[in-house]
């Protein structure tokens, strides 16, 4: 794994690494991905489940409904006139 | 009502709490805590990251509830690794806790402060998370009883995440008699968790397994004080009546590097949420743009093994290396399930030493790669990676340090684990450490 995926997969992530996380990070990950390279060693099955046992889709009926009333799930994040602030769009 | 320890003087001491209770008595059937990424209504809830500090959740997590519904009294939020990311507990932004047979020695991770807590107080039980060991390494660490059930036993609502399709809630405690009562307690089907609606019902009456398989794969790279407890262990099986043989698992030396492309791809995806605007810190500053917001936030509060998880996790998904990594693992889980399918055509349950070697040093620890950290996990990775119930009980000691027996039985047979160690405690020797010398 070299420096510039090291970068492009920070970029991706919304990570900016320091100069020294960045040589430590391709270090670790390269080694990392030298081990991992054994898995081209077995072809694996057929399935690409998702999950290790079966699941099933449960679906509530279509109305609106809340627990928790919406003041308080408001009551931690920074908020002007009942609106979440966030960052600028642009 | 019953008065409860010193939890401060014992907490100074171990570290083994993010938060704990003020309260003098319990006010409740039994005490218990919650591994810090099960949100909690009256404590914070910050899965051992900085990015989580001060976030106050309005609602428990299903596993939380129901403990309470059966007459448990919160004490406290159990310290761990920032979101489940590490082995031995190191990795937390509020403190190492330490382990109680020699505080220069970690505890196991992630729910290492879950572990030490069911070590070191009278009568607790703990909740604690599994995902690739995580519950099974520090009970082994610990010396302590600890059981992951099937992956969809107990609802994961409330929790939050590393890995969707690994993380299962379960009990530690220094009772078998308390793995028995209580994960029942807190199993069962939960509509606001899917994956909890597919378990075919109720765990069973517990009932002890009548054989064990063990890989011939699992008993290489042991440390010695490690080879000779389980060896031990394996007579004391046999002298329990249960029949012990050896087989071959070759397929069990994937499920490493498979378990971690499939947990840090979810992994980099589940931490997609933390942006400072909804949880935790939000001190950003908002006159940036939305990237450089996200991005500024990110960088200062997640941890170094975050990022690492993140950063591996979002390469293994990338365009052009997903087939790889991603699809090819989850391709190899599902081998690892069909070898463990055929083992237990012919047996109850597999047998291996829960870690390679008893708890190390903090300055051990400190001297290993990220990769020997990921390789000490290659017992129990196995189970988690396949969902399987799995279970740890104390079997001996080595130098003075717990070594842990684990046993993994087909998905949904609990009942076979917690049967076994019901016996298993009848006949050991369990030592208590030197909690407040």
């Amino acid at each position: 794994m070299d420096r510039e995926i090291v970068e492009r997969a920070a970029r991706i992530a919304h990570l900016d690494l320091t100069a020294d996380e960045l040589d430590r990070y391709e270090k670790d990950l390269t080694e990392i991905l030298d081990h991992f390279q054994m898995l081209d060693e077995i072809p694996g099955e057929d399935t690409e489940g998702f999950t290790p046992v079966p699941v099933e889709d449960v679906l509530r009926d279509d109305v609106p409904s809340s627990e928790i009333p919406p003041e308080e799930l408001l009551r931690d994040m920074r908020t002007y006139d009942g609106y979440v602030r966030g960052p600028k769009l642009s | 009502m019953t008065s409860l320890p010193d939890l401060k003087a014992v907490n100074d001491r171990y570290r083994m709490f993010v938060s704990f209770t003020d309260a003098e008595e319990c006010d409740g059937e039994f005490v218990f805590s919650a591994k810090d990424n099960l949100t909690t209504r009256d404590f914070p809830s910050t899965a051992g990251s900085r990015i989580l500090e001060g976030y106050r959740p309005p609602f428990d997590a299903t596993p939380v509830a129901r403990m309470r519904e059966a007459g448990g009294f919160l004490a406290g939020k159990t310290n761990m690794d920032e979101f489940g990311f590490g082995t031995f507990s190191a990795n937390s932004a509020f403190g190492i806790p330490l382990n109680p047979y020699d505080r220069e020695r970690s505890c196991g991770g992630s729910s290492g402060g879950a572990a030490c807590a069911a070590a070191v107080l009278e009568d607790h039980v703990a909740l604690g998370v599994s995902t690739g060991g995580s519950i099974v390494c520090p009970a082994s660490f610990c010396g302590v009883y600890g059981i992951a059930p099937t992956y969809g036993r107990v609802s994961r609502y409330g929790l939050i995440d590393y890995a969707n399709s690994l993380d299962k809630v379960g009990i530690l405690s220094a009772k078998a008699g308390d793995l028995a009562k209580y994960l029942p307690a807190i199993s069962g089907k939960d509509p606001k968790d899917p994956t909890s609606c597919a378990q075919p019902g109720e765990i069973g009456t517990p009932k002890k397994v009548g054989s064990v398989a063990v890989p011939s794969e699992a008993v290489q790279g042991l440390s010695k004080g490690v080879m000779e407890s389980f060896e031990r262990a394996l007579e004391s099986l046999r002298s329990m009546g249960i029949d012990v043989e050896t087989v071959d698992m070759p397929v069990l030396r994937y499920a490493m590097p498979a378990y971690y492309v499939l947990a840090t791809s979810e992994a980099s995806t589940n931490l997609a949420r933390f942006c400072g605007m909804r949880y935790g810190q939000q001190d950003g500053d908002l006159t940036l743009g939305f990237d450089d917001y996200f991005t500024s936030f990110r960088s200062k509060y997640f941890g170094d093994e975050a990022k690492r998880r993140i950063l591996l996790g979002t390469f293994t998904r990338m365009v052009g290396y997903a087939d790889r990594y991603y699809s090819k693992a989850l391709r190899v889980r599902a081998s690892v399930i069909s070898e463990y399918k055929k083992v237990y055509s012919r047996f109850d349950a597999v047998a291996t030493p829960t870690m390679p070697f008893v708890s190390p040093r903090f300055d051990e620890i400190a001297g290993m790669s990220a990769l020997d950290v990921y390789k000490a996990d290659f017992l129990t990775i196995p189970p988690n990676l396949t969902g399987m119930p799995h279970l740890s009980v104390p079997c001996g000691y080595s130098d003075g340090m717990p070594v842990g027996l684990m046993l993994t039985a087909d998905h949904w047979r609990e009942d076979l684990l917690l049967g076994t160690a019901l016996e298993w405690e009848k006949g050991f020797d369990m030592r208590k450490p030197e909690v407040m010398a």
